[in-house]
């Protein structure tokens, strides 16, 4: 057995060391550097925050600043359930479908221009529970007929979006509660309440992964799932309840989505998706599960909001945006991921 | 439930279930819309199923090293996009461009992912950016006509020989050498030995690297070449175009029995999980299921179909 790692390592070497590679493990080497790499998200985000600044004075400007967290409100709340399955090492698809679920049962029950409704803030318990149910449903079928999270979620996410789609009729239905609509409209210290919600939600979120057995749990497993089960983790229990927190989370957003567009309609989840996967693997999170978590996805939302924001106070063609964004997290990802741990890179 | 799992552990009976599902899937179709199997629908089917199946034919490729492919929508689209806006210009010429724009971001893909070391996951999602990003500059955000001049070297893309549609051909000669590439190359050898087990491969003595950035090459023409196309049928290009197209197609891959960690499957089982997917499609349009709830029918039996087609006995762990 020895015999066959020691010859194996040389060869691994020889094929894996290019200059850049070299160069790489150069800067990254020891714990110092270690540390480095773990506030390398961080970093990248203040470095974007000065170079906006320096060409454009008016990204500080308070109305700006609010501007910014507004737009992080409901990013932020969907990133946060992400990063849980993520860490597991799985990966939710479902966000588009939960979130335009949790918007549809909102905008129905809550008074609205369709049907008579007047159930208030019922409906947005009603909403974050639709939601927190499709999570448990990605559990359920991921673990009992076990299927892989991308093709369980997958199917989820079609199911979620084609219900809200059909019990909408293929239409906008506007929103008119006004107490809910207040979250988007009315401010506190002045910030929407939208953004008071999303901050409690983040919390909420690290509570659960600092302070609770689930959060220990969804990291061991994402860690070493055969691992973990053998120190004694129910890996079905604490996968079903971690993709139940996700859905309450989607549910959460998808309430603060409706009461900021104003209505739900088929579009309203449109690119969340791949806007939360983003956020989270920019923010450090490796998609291998069991490394990073949810202090690093607010850095990871705050970073592709900051640079969303700041591309358009540059004045930058929005049809280049996306090819920035892009480049953005080749070099977050680049720069921040141990690659001295990670030895097979999927 | 168990011994169910049991019976279909046997390696010839877990290969035969997707094509079983398929004559399944057609039988329930044919009985719920009676005229379902004539010459002129089955014409329809295929030249629906070709696009899909030729992205599909792709992503297989990337699937079958261990890792995915999320850039193949925005690389068929760049691919649209290039080709209704080089038309005019330079004639059929705009044909060899648009997909060699396909072979370049497919090779941009790979040397990201391997040479920065970054999971393809990651690595496709931001080239995938990248190139939508290209598309939309190129086309100035909007959807562009092929107009009349250039129609006329795309009409024979939608025309039929003895009745089977030039798509179906298409995708057909694309699968036949995707399957001949795969079974009796080094390269296909290669990938296989990828996907099975890394560190094996390297020990082995196969160049990962290569054999990686070969399969994200291939993906990347591939999906051009869908776009193209795609381009041709709609007389149209735009940045949006394919935007529905990539999930379904890694969809056809994994209902097709492909294993989605790598090592195990192929071009084939991709051919019957595109048909799969496509007969899902139409199916529920001649069965009559209300167009607002067409996606919860597409998403459920999408789950039953990969519950149904999974290999689980070459997965270690279900993630």
């Amino acid at each position: 057995m020895s015999i066959n790692s020691e010859t194996m390592k040389p060869v691994t070497n020889l094929e894996r060391t290019s200059a850049m590679h070299a160069a790489f493990s150069r800067f990254f080497q020891g714990e110092g550097a270690r540390r480095l790499r773990t506030f390398a998200p961080l970093i990248v985000l203040i470095v974007l925050c000065i170079l906006i600044t320096l060409a454009n004075p008016n990204f500080i400007e308070p109305r700006n600043l609010i501007r910014i967290a507004n737009s992080s409100a409901v990013p932020l709340t969907l990133a946060m359930g992400m990063t849980f399955i993520i860490l597991m090492g799985s990966i939710d698809l479902s966000v588009e479908g939960a979130l335009s679920v949790a918007a549809m049962v909102l905008v129905l029950l809550a008074s609205n221009d369709a049907n008579t409704n007047e159930y208030g803030w019922l409906a947005v318990i009603a909403a974050i529970a639709a939601s927190t149910l499709i999570g448990l449903m990605n559990g359920i079928i991921q673990t009992v007929l076990r299927i892989p999270s991308f093709m369980a979620t997958l199917g989820v996410w079609f199911i979620g979006l084609g219900t809200s789609v059909y019990m909408l009729g293929g239409s906008a239905v506007r929103l008119m509660d006004n107490s809910i609509r207040s979250l988007a409209l009315e401010r506190f210290l002045g910030f929407p309440f939208a953004v008071w919600v999303a901050l409690a939600a983040f919390g909420l979120a690290v509570i659960i992964q600092y302070h609770t057995r689930l959060g220990r749990h969804i990291l061991a497993i994402g860690g070493g799932e055969d691992v973990a089960e053998l120190s004694g983790v129910n890996l079905k229990r604490v996968r079903i309840t971690a993709f139940a927190v996700a859905g309450f989370f989607f549910g959460i957003a998808g309430v603060l989505a409706a009461a900021q567009l104003g209505q739900s309609n088929a579009v309203i989840a449109d690119g969340r998706l791949f806007a939360a996967v983003t956020a989270v693997v920019v923010g450090g999170t490796a998609l291998t599960g069991g490394e990073g978590g949810v202090l690093n996805t607010l850095v990871g939302v705050l970073i592709v909001t900051v640079l969303a924001n700041g591309m358009v106070l540059l004045g930058i063609s929005p049809y280049i945006q996306q090819t920035v964004q892009g480049l953005m997290i080749i070099a977050a990802v680049a720069l921040s991921l141990d690659r001295l741990r990670l030895k097979i890179v999927k | 439930m168990k011994k169910l799992s049991n019976m279909f552990a046997a390696g010839w009976v877990q290969g035969a279930i997707p094509p079983a599902l398929l004559v399944l899937l057609i039988i329930v179709v044919e009985i719920g819309s009676p005229g379902f199997l004539t010459g002129e629908t089955l014409g329809l089917l295929l030249g629906n199923t070709a696009v899909l199946f030729i992205l599909a034919t792709g992503v297989t490729f990337v699937i079958l090293i261990g890792g995915i492919d999320l850039s193949i929508q925005a690389v068929a689209s760049l691919a649209s996009v290039i080709l209704a806006q080089l038309l005019p210009s330079i004639g059929p010429l705009a044909f060899p461009v648009a997909i060699a724009s396909g072979l370049v971001f497919g090779i941009l893909s790979g040397v990201v992912h391997v040479r920065l070391r970054v999971p393809s996951f990651v690595a496709t999602l931001a080239t995938g950016g990248v190139v939508a990003g290209m598309a939309l500059l190129f086309a100035q955000g909007r959807a562009i006509t092929i107009e009349e001049g250039g129609r006329l070297s795309t009409t024979w893309i939608n025309g039929t020989v003895v009745g089977v549609p030039v798509v179906a051909i298409l995708a057909a000669i694309v699968g036949l050498i995707s399957f001949m590439a795969l079974r009796y190359t080094r390269f296909g050898r290669h990938s296989l030995a990828v996907g099975a087990g890394e560190p094996a491969a390297l020990a082995a003595g196969i160049n990962v690297d290569r054999t990686k950035i070969i399969a994200f090459a291939i993906s990347g023409t591939l999906a051009a070449i869908a776009g193209v196309i795609l381009a041709a049928r709609l007389s149209s290009g735009s940045p949006s175009l394919a935007n529905q197209l990539l999930l379904p197609a890694i969809a056809a891959v994994i209902v097709g029995g492909t294993a989605i960690t790598g090592g195990l499957g192929g071009v084939a089982r991709t051919a019957v999980g595109a048909l799969i997917i496509s007969i899902v499609r139409i199916g529920m349009t001649f069965v009559g299921v209300n167009i607002f709830a067409e996606n919860v029918v597409f998403g459920a039996v999408l789950i039953i179909a990969v519950a149904i087609t999974i290999d689980r006995s070459k997965i270690p762990v279900i993630k």
